[in-house]
């Protein structure tokens, strides 16, 4: 039904040669072609959060985004942050501080805090926050979650 | 469940507290959270089937019509598409998706009222027929192209319209021929006519009537279904839900199945606060799967979550109070009616819930409630996070402050004259056991400071932005007993090298059942939380529960834990005292071993234990160390909560900033602190969306619902949150529950928005009546008090 091209990806460091059709966006990619589900579908309009993946650093919302313009960037989901097994410092305080609930809006969280601190290692909480306002959570309220950035940004400055 | 098992279980409690608690009240993360953090947790989305199709529904866009005809012919063309269900192609078995156990279907408390696909349709969202097709574009497209003949028909949207003379009836079940759903309910401690007058002979009587708004859930992780019916006639339902066995019963009375052919399957659930607990979609993915033979996805866009499944009644209270010169209630007159939306549902057993919840709070000799569900087109309302306790609470809290302003009382010391004392017996003789609702108001005004940030705000108020500080305070019980029944049942297996694993059909919906129920487990049989796995909510698995509402799981869940692993322990300590040839009397487990007590050193391993029964190397029968057990609820526990806020109201924008928000709960023994009072924060979060931003707008024209997506249901933003909130417990232990503990997951929200209401009606000097407190509706109540 769609016309179909042909992309090169790269995704969590790996390439991937695909067909794809035209208006797919990133997430029917990642999710349904490449099974990396890690990446949820929360709205599919830009307003939850939940879909975020990294592309060139930068926390963006994957089911808005054209798979298309994903060539030649480099796409990081979920999947892609933790080496070996080991929880990256965001995903360790996250599970510490009792951020997560139902998790649904966890891997957002992850990728949003993530880009965040790499670009500002020593965050205030009005930063924090306000790196948050594309993402939505309904179980936590946000008081752990802000609290499991902030440990995180401690950790990684070796505060803590 | 016996006295006698009841007062067995609770001495064993004793003796394990005397012994030093070394899981139960600890902080311990969400069992799921590794899964979680790293993406690779399994909810129903990401499950993969071989050959699955991929279903979408088409939704009536009109708000009550019948269906005159149905073409497929144009969809079917297109290629990829391999079935399309609608009413002329589909059984017409009738039932209510809100169902709660097998056989609940009285028609004054649960109306049988829906299809899978009815001729007619009752709200802008109503299923009309649903594709199943090669992947989801194709789906999509092919709905499109469905032509349907409907015979438009009038339509009623609110309560007002749904009970004037000759509206036109929204559903055609309603009572003796208007709309209401089920029947009024009413009832208190004396006749309606008894209680007005006690009211009207009180020194001073006041009424107010307050708007509730329709609220939904939000849960992040949109509906999603999959069913595949295997050659065997077997039908299996994958979902995000909150009671497989009922559900169970729903999809096998919808699709005409007996109940050991459909199984139903919980995935981790993310998020469901009640939207989640009664069937939506699955009857029509169940039966897709049966006419392909295929497995079939559904995963409902967000739009279509908002049109077509569940949300909050809206209604209407009105709350009639008489009060004595002294400050003492005399009597309280209590008018609820719900909007229920196009379909029964749990309409009237909403209605049921927050009468309860009436005359638990407050001591006054004279009590009446009197309540109904109404049918309107509009999307169905269903559970949600209080069962109909906010809608009470909210009204009932803002009013008492209205009292409290007309009477010159301060809101603290009134509420503190007139709340439930522990072991005091209500107006209806009901014992409200230990419910220490004064000492939550007592430890949130020292907290919080209450008069001094009163006096701070009243300061500000001739200012531009003006501080408010309100209170509001809640009740909400934990489970059923004593209007229903309320058991379930856990197994506990030991593995041979030590390990467990515990059966349940309680459902963790990202509340941490599971990590709760381990923590109780592991107290008893004294192996680490994390090596005693938990696999919960499937229907030919696990035995019997009824499901995660009613603020049951803790209590109900956590006690059936206790007694099948007090049963597990006999067991070991049997075995073990074959094994080392000393009388039980003398032995006790301890970090996974049965050790002599008075002889430590002589101790022999659960792990050795399992086996030596295996082989029956005692003498015994060969046999696996197993136990079930069923707990019976056998009293109504309640948790009770006092939230104090602090707002600041712009009053050129009419803005409202929450900036500090307190909760104090008596939840008895709180079993894990960490997963508490995130409970609390959530609750938090969806009191303030209630109060101030979130409300599902329906047009009055058309009863569509004009937001369905999350850029204009405004929930609140982590900068929307207080910069200060904070949580404190009034840990007084409740007997019946399992060490003690009470509920949190609904008593969390039902008393917030009271608060918040109130804080802005200090600031404002004016009252309020509806939620949410958008800056228009501030603008034209202050206006209108200038005026007057």
């Amino acid at each position: 039904m769609d016309e179909r091209v042909e992309v090169t990806l790269n995704i969590n460091g790996e390439e991937y040669q695909l067909e794809i059709g035209k208006r797919w966006t990133l997430l029917y990619v990642l999710r349904d072609v490449l099974n990396l589900t890690g990446t949820k579908y929360g709205c599919g309009t830009g307003d939850c959060g939940a879909c975020k993946v990294l592309i060139d650093g930068e926390p963006v919302n994957s089911c808005t985004y054209l798979a298309t313009r994903a060539q030649g960037k480099e796409v990081i989901t979920i999947e892609g942050l933790s080496k070996d097994g080991r929880l990256t410092p965001v995903q360790q305080a996250f599970v510490e501080t009792g951020a997560i609930q139902c998790g649904f809006c966890t891997p957002g969280m992850v990728i949003t805090a993530t880009a965040l601190l790499r670009r500002n290692p020593n965050p205030t909480r009005e930063e924090i926050i306000a790196a948050l306002d594309n993402n939505l959570c309904r179980c936590t309220g946000y008081v752990k979650i802000i609290e499991a950035i902030e440990l995180a940004a401690r950790r990684m400055r070796g505060e803590a | 469940m016996a006295e006698r098992q009841y007062e067995e279980l609770k001495e064993f409690e004793k003796q394990l507290e005397a012994r030093g608690l070394k899981y139960v009240g600890r902080p311990r993360p969400n069992r799921e959270a590794v899964l979680k953090v790293t993406g690779k947790a399994v909810y129903v989305d990401d499950l993969r089937l071989p050959n699955m199709l991929h279903a979408k529904l088409l939704l009536s866009p009109h708000a009550h019509a019948r269906i005159v005809s149905i073409d497929t012919s144009e969809a079917e063309k297109i290629r990829g598409v391999r079935a399309i269900v609608h009413y002329f192609n589909s059984p017409h078995n009738v039932f209510n998706s809100a169902m709660r156990f097998y056989g609940d279907n009285s028609p004054f408390d649960m109306p049988e009222t829906e299809y899978i696909f009815d001729e007619y349709v009752r709200f802008v969202g109503d299923r009309v027929a649903a594709v199943a097709a090669d992947d989801p574009f194709i789906a999509e497209e092919a709905v499109k192209r469905i032509k349907v003949e409907y015979e438009l028909l009038p339509a009623v949207f609110d309560v007002d319209q749904a009970l004037a003379e000759g509206a036109p009836l929204a559903n055609p079940h309603g009572v003796d021929g208007t709309n209401i759903c089920g029947g009024w309910l009413a009832y208190g401690s004396h006749s309606e006519e008894e209680v007005l007058k006690a009211i009207d002979e009180a020194d001073y009587v006041f009424e107010d009537t307050f708007e509730l708004s329709k609220v939904h859930h939000g849960y992040l992780e949109p509906v999603c279904h999959v069913a595949y019916y295997s050659p065997d006639g077997k039908l299996t339902i994958w979902t995000s839900g909150q009671n497989v066995f009922c559900f169970r019963s729903v999809i096998a009375q919808a699709l005409g199945l007996p109940h050991s052919k459909v199984r139903v399957i919980k995935m981790i659930v993310g998020g469901a606060f009640g939207g989640k607990l009664e069937v939506l979609h699955e009857p029509v993915v169940g039966l897709l799967s049966m006419r392909t033979g295929r497995p079939v996805k559904l995963r409902l866009t967000r739009k279509e979550v908002f049109l077509s499944t569940r949300s909050r009644h809206s209604g209407k209270v009105t709350v009639r109070t008489g009060v004595d010169k002294d400050g003492r209630i005399r009597g309280q007159y209590i008018r609820s009616l719900m909007n229920t939306g196009a379909y029964a549902g749990s309409g009237p057993n909403t209605v049921g819930a927050q009468s309860g919840k009436t005359f638990l709070l407050y001591d006054a000799p004279y009590m009446f409630y009197r309540g109904a569900a109404v049918y309107t087109n509009i999307p169905p309302a269903g559970a949600m996070r209080g069962y109909g306790t906010p809608q009470i609470m909210l009204p009932r809290e803002t009013h008492i402050d209205r009292i409290c302003r007309e009477m010159g009382w301060d809101p603290v010391e009134f509420r503190l004259k007139n709340v439930l004392r522990p072991f005091q017996n209500n107006c209806l003789g009901q014992n409200v056991h230990n419910a220490r609702i004064a000492d939550c108001i007592r430890a949130g005004m020292e907290a919080f400071r209450w008069y001094e940030r009163r006096r701070a705000a009243e300061a500000t108020h001739g200012q531009r932005v003006r501080r408010g500080v309100g209170m509001g305070l809640a009740v909400h019980g934990a489970g059923w007993y004593p209007v229903y029944q309320d058991l379930t049942t856990v197994t506990i297996r030991l593995h041979d090298d030590g390990t467990a694993v515990l059966l349940t059909g309680t459902h963790d919906l990202g509340t941490g059942a599971r990590t709760i129920l381990a923590q109780i487990a592991a107290e008893i049989l004294t192996i680490d939380p994390d090596l005693i796995e938990v696999i919960e909510a499937d229907t030919d698995v696990t035995p019997l529960d009824l499901g995660a509402q009613a603020s049951r799981t803790t209590y109900i869940g956590g006690n059936a834990t206790i007694l099948a692993a007090r049963q597990l322990r006999e067991q070991l300590l049997d075995e073990a005292s074959r094994m080392l040839k000393v009388s039980i009397d003398r032995l006790e487990l301890d970090d996974g071993f049965v050790v002599v007590r008075d002889n430590p050193s002589q101790c022999v391993s659960i792990a050795d234990i399992v086996a030596s029964a295996q082989r029956g190397s005692t003498g015994m029968p060969q046999r696996e160390l197993i136990a079930t057990a069923t707990f019976e609820s056998r009293t109504a526990i309640e948790s009770y909560a006092a939230d104090f806020c602090e707002v600041e109201v712009d009053t050129e924008t009419y803005q409202v900033r929450v900036l500090d928000f307190l909760a104090v709960h008596n939840s008895g023994r709180v079993i894990n602190p960490l997963l508490f009072e995130g409970q609390v924060h959530g609750g938090i979060h969806m009191g303030l969306g209630y109060a101030l931003s979130e409300e599902m707008i329906i047009d009055p024209q058309t009863g569509e619902v004009k937001n369905p997506n999350f850029k204009k249901y405004r929930m609140f933003k982590a900068a929307d949150m207080p910069p200060s909130i904070r949580v404190i417990t009034v840990e007084e232990p409740e007997e019946a529950g399992p060490f003690g503990g009470k509920s949190i997951g609904e008593c969390a929200s039902d008393g917030v928005a009271g608060a918040v209401v109130n804080a802005v009606s200090h600031a404002l000097g004016v009252e309020l009546r509806r939620v949410p407190l958008t800056p228009e509706y501030l603008r034209s109540v202050v206006e209108a008090s200038r005026r007057s």
